[in-house]
């Protein structure tokens, strides 16, 4: 499987992204009804670094996709939050298995 | 239990605080006050400082309504107690313009008992801040709101356990209903300094503390903000040496990269502290979904049945209860019947009985007097179509229909240069522009909040002026599209335009979304109450000071100099000259100039076309008196005679062309 993060279809094993987890995909990227935790934020610009602190999108956070049009729903224990493409980008996760 | 006040907007005096809520400094009274609410945003605050102080603060299911902060008195029985509601922050990385407002409440203080106000169910996300707030070392205590949704969500905290783990008091409450709230107040009262040790985990500790340690006046929690890279934290970072700040933020960088690793590490340790915490208090329940629940948000949120259901709320909401009832028949039976029949008489024939001079009749019931013009429009027409509107408002508002709604419009929205967010401000200026411009400050850049400025000042009718204009327009149906449509391509061009014009990023959006719930008669109708008695304030005087001006210029003659002034331009759209008052009372307010019309259409002197068109222009036309002075202190002096400039210009050329349309058009003469 291709990683979603450079291409490459070797695996992860030893990337510097990836760390010690596996397929590494973009928050923006997974689909409505998938699983996924939560393991690095890699926003472009602090204020949208900040949003998604607030947002309590922290590395460890359990979330589940709940739709992705007109914007994001992401749902994390009882907390659901909408986030746009753009700041969903900004979220690496890993997808449950 | 006494009543609240409002320092500055909320009561919004017009004369006081002119600057910059930014640069204005912590008023006295909250400095002094003794209790302080925080917490996240729509974890029920403002609602339980209404139970704490009787006030009520206009409290609703979305996040980010309290703008400002309130201050109430708590009454303990043989003393009283000033309490202070912020409005909602994550965290002491501050976002937004409302977020900072909080962080400086709290920063600036000193001494005052913290009342952290957390949502029962998330407390994995509320405890990070109560660890910042116990390193203040300020008496502390944590209120787990909504325990009655943590009940039947099972997951109801241990609130002793967690309460000996934190060494602060814990106390459940249910703000909706009143439950805990004495408990609260008791344990605020007697609430300690906490004990120390909660210092940062290593290693940040080490960073932080050669920031703090080594110089006064700096404390941990200002040398970690400026760590984390936050720009108003220049404080801790000026007092520090040029050589320790290079020493602190090196430590930093060689660990973690830079200021946004730095603040992500540290959030995420906290987060770690927090669950560690939360073992154990917190049972286990896999958090299932309502079904119901869940179906119902996403008809609200698909856009295909999502964006019907917008236009059904508006046509049923607003168009016909606002509209047609509030409009129409409340302002029928309170004009008519009350007024013309029970009030102006016997008021008439006593001023004439006892006042002698023919002037001060006219000032008090004359065609301008303070009577039946001020006190009669601000009761008789603007008050039941704004009570009207904050009731649907307040509806929509308690329920958590409000977030879904900036959900679905957020895409369009981005074309125009905004995001979601501003559909707060944009909706609640139906309502009324005034507190709609001060509402813009929950949003985060100040392009955004020039933007919806822009477009509140210029094509959103604010209710009073919408009921006025519908109720004249009523007799011809296409007119009403007409109004409508033009309205809507004003606003979508000015907006894009102002997306182009002016420079900035785009954007970006995020929301919590609160879960629906079912409103509570209790909330909805304080809240519209509190909203109705915040405008009337605003307005009466405001209709009063009209009077007396439009009397004196009558008296002098200077009323018929400035109506002849501004005959050519609303000759120019084509209206008869008769329409010319009609914009001058505008300037005081917008609704007192579609108030004017509607007199012109029910005597008949404008057709179909003329009518269109002038309900166009005055729409467009210049905001009220009190909108323009709230665009002021919010925005600067500069812009807000700018967009004066704009919509006057905006105004009469869209009148223009849409009247040059019609005329041209057969069948509308």
């Amino acid at each position: 499987m291709k990683c979603t993060m450079c291409g490459t279809a070797s695996g992860c094993d030893g990337c510097p992204i990836a760390g010690d987890f596996y397929l590494p995909a973009t928050l923006a990227s997974l689909a409505a009804g998938e699983k996924a935790t939560v393991r690095r934020l890699a926003a472009a610009k602090g204020g949208d670094l900040r949003k998604l602190l607030a947002l309590g999108l922290l590395p460890g956070v359990e979330l589940e996709v709940e739709r992705r049009w007109p914007a994001m729903v992401v749902r994390m224990g009882f907390a659901t939050v909408a986030l746009d493409a753009q700041l969903a980008e900004g979220v690496i996760v890993s997808r449950a298995a | 239990m006494k009543t609240g006040l409002n320092y500055a907007p909320p009561a919004m005096s017009h004369t006081a605080g002119l600057l910059p809520a930014a640069a204005a400094p912590v008023p006295t009274d909250v400095a002094a006050a003794r209790w302080l609410l925080v917490g996240a945003p729509n974890v029920g605050k403002s609602a339980l400082f209404g139970r704490l102080t009787g006030a009520y603060t206009t409290v609703s299911n979305y996040p980010g309504t309290s703008v400002e902060v309130t201050v109430g008195v708590h009454d303990l029985g043989d003393e009283t107690v000033d309490v202070v509601d912020t409005p909602g922050m994550y965290g002491f990385l501050a976002v937004s313009e409302e977020e900072r407002v909080a962080r400086r409440a709290i920063l600036e203080g000193s001494g005052q008992t913290l009342i952290q106000v957390a949502d029962a169910s998330h407390l994995d996300r509320a405890l990070p801040l109560t660890l910042q707030l116990l390193a203040l070392g300020r008496p502390l205590v944590l209120a787990c709101n909504l325990l009655d949704e943590a009940r039947r969500r099972g997951v109801a905290p241990d609130l002793a356990l967690l309460s000996e783990r934190l060494g602060v008091p814990v106390v459940g409450t249910v703000a909706t209903t009143g439950e805990g709230v004495a408990a609260l107040a008791e344990a605020a009262h007697g609430a300690p300094v906490p004990v120390d040790g909660w210092a940062l985990p290593q290693p940040f500790a080490d960073v932080v503390a050669l920031l703090s340690e080594r110089q006064e006046g700096v404390r941990l929690l200002d040398a970690e903000l400026a760590l984390c890279g936050d720009p108003e934290m220049a404080p801790a970072r000026s007092a520090a040496s040029p050589r320790l700040w290079l020493a602190a933020t090196s430590m930093r960088d060689a660990r973690w990269g830079a200021a946004d690793g730095f603040a992500v590490a540290l959030a995420t340790a906290r987060r770690r502290m927090a669950l560690a915490l939360l073992d154990g208090v917190v049972p286990d329940a896999p958090p299932e979904r309502r079904a119901r629940r869940a179906a119902l948000d996403r008809v609200l949120l698909s856009p295909w049945t999502g964006i019907p259901l917008v236009l059904a709320v508006l046509y049923l909401g607003f168009y016909r209860f606002v509209g047609h009832f509030g409009a129409g028949t409340l302002v029928d039976l309170i004009e008519r019947v009350a007024f013309d029949r029970w009030l102006t008489p016997p008021v008439t024939a006593g001023v004439n009985a006892l006042v002698p001079w023919a002037v001060l009749r006219d000032l008090l019931v004359g065609p301008y007097g303070l009577f039946t013009l001020g006190v009669r429009y601000a009761v008789a027409i603007v008050l039941p179509i704004v009570g009207t509107f904050f009731l649907v408002f307040a509806l929509l508002e308690d329920c958590g229909y409000l977030p879904r709604l900036a959900l679905l419009l957020d895409r369009g929205l981005k074309r125009l240069g905004l995001s979601g967010r501003a559909v707060i401000p944009l909706v609640l200026g139906f309502g009324c522009n005034t507190m709609a411009t001060l509402v813009t400050r929950t949003l985060e850049t100040r392009r955004e909040r020039v933007i919806v400025t822009l477009l509140l000042a210029l094509a959103i009718p604010c209710s009073a002026q919408l009921g006025v204009v519908l109720g004249i327009l009523s007799v011809y149906p296409a007119a009403v599209a007409v109004w409508a449509g033009v309205l809507l391509a004003v606003f979508v061009v000015v907006g894009a335009l102002a997306a182009r014009l002016l420079p900035g990023d785009p954007p970006s959006f995020y929301l919590e979304l609160p879960p629906l719930r079912v409103p509570l008669v209790r909330n909805v109708l304080l809240k519209t109450l509190t909203r109705v008695r915040w405008y009337f304030a605003e307005i009466l005087p405001l209709f009063l000071l009209a009077s007396v001006i439009l009397w004196a210029g009558e008296l002098t003659g200077a009323l018929r100099a400035a109506t002849h002034a501004i005959e050519p331009a609303v000759r120019l759209i084509g209206l008869p000259d008769a329409a010319a008052p009609a914009f001058l009372y505008g300037f005081f307010r917008r609704d007192f100039g579609a108030a004017g019309l509607y007199e012109m259409a029910r005597s008949g002197v404008l057709g179909p076309a003329a009518l269109t068109t002038a309900a166009v222009t005055i729409t467009l036309f210049v905001p009220c008196v009190a909108q323009f002075l709230v665009m002021r202190r919010e925005r600067g002096t500069a812009l807000a005679v700018t967009v004066l400039v704009v919509a006057t210009g905006v105004a009469f050329a869209t009148g223009g062309l849409v009247g040059w349309l019609l005329r041209s058009v057969g069948g509308w003469a």
